[in-house]
């Protein structure tokens, strides 16, 4: 028995030797949890973690409020994007003296029907109003975020949160 | 492992830690719409932008008048305006405790950021409510 131990060791030793080491697990688990922190230190804490489209600045300010799941639609410079879908452009959205954007009011109204017969799937009752989120470039015009926001609110999303970025 | 040691230092810089917020309120009425006014508001506070001024506006309250930098039409209120703002607004907010409401009646090429900054400074004068109306063209 104690020879056989005395042979495991000289096996292990002579492998080492020959430059084969196993996976040390002391270091592995370091990594780990060095990458669980970084994993959870990119979620925000509270609320909805979205992010912003690349290329759009979200103006900043002091509010508190988080953000909660909704809708979101994005204003960038130069076109309108709903769910990640791009809807219209700037210039179309701006075109003309009404404010319905006829095609964004399309594209609401089709999410709001959609989220409506979730809500009855699951037999609850579909929702008076529901919430959508505006990320809107801190650079765009008020002309073109009072045209999204009377669309949104004709098309059935009378609540709107603008997202901003907390100053830091 | 020295790859490791690199690696998580330079994905830690390169992730972008934001904390996104929100501010609540309901979409903005037209000109004439806002004019109309709803009965339930007695004091009709309102903030305009103009081209080179904001003006604070209300029922029995004298219009008070701030200029208006080209920076602040950029999109960044001076420390000396916003103060002097807040300052105007939470006087008001004093003599009308029961006003919660602003309006902030902006001009069409006003940008965002501006008036996302004059919706911070009406929440730090203590008027918690801020709706955004469309000035009409030339008034």
């Amino acid at each position: 028995m104690i020879r056989r131990r005395n042979g495991g060791r000289r096996r292990r030793w002579a492998a080492r030797k020959r430059g084969h080491t196993g996976l040390s697990l002391t270091s592995l688990m370091d990594i780990l949890t060095c990458l669980l922190f970084f994993v959870l230190k990119s979620f925000v804490a509270g609320g909805e973690s979205t992010v912003p489209p690349p290329g759009l600045t979200l103006p900043s300010s002091s509010a508190e409020k988080a953000q909660a799941s909704s809708l979101v639609v994005a204003i960038q410079k130069d076109a309108i994007y709903v769910g990640g879908e791009r809807i219209a452009s700037v210039a179309e959205a701006t075109a003309g003296t009404q404010l319905l954007i006829p095609v964004l009011a399309a594209r609401v109204k089709a999410a709001r029907t959609q989220m409506d017969e979730i809500a009855m799937q699951r037999g609850r009752k579909p929702q008076a109003s529901h919430l959508v989120t505006i990320q809107g470039d801190s650079d765009i015009e008020f002309r073109l975020l009072q045209k999204v926001m009377y669309t949104l609110d004709q098309g059935g999303f009378p609540d709107i949160a603008l997202a901003v970025l907390k100053k830091a | 492992m020295n790859v490791f040691i690199v690696l998580i230092p330079m994905l830690l810089m390169s992730a972008v830690f934001m904390e996104i917020r929100v501010i609540e309120m309901s979409a903005p009425r037209s000109g004439p719409a806002t004019a109309s006014a709803p009965v339930e508001r007695p004091l009709e506070l309102a903030l305009r932008v103009r081209g080179d001024a904001y003006v604070i506006v209300g029922d029995g309250i004298a219009p008070l008048s701030f200029a208006r930098s080209a920076a602040c039409r950029a999109g960044v209120i001076d420390a000396d305006t916003n103060h002097r703002l807040i300052e105007a607004l939470a006087q008001i907010v004093a003599a009308h405790p029961q006003n919660h409401e602003i309006r902030i009646v902006a001009e069409s090429q006003t940008r965002y950021q501006e008036l996302v900054s004059l919706m911070d400074l009406a929440r730090a004068a203590g008027i918690p409510e801020a709706a955004l109306a469309g000035a009409m063209e030339g008034a």
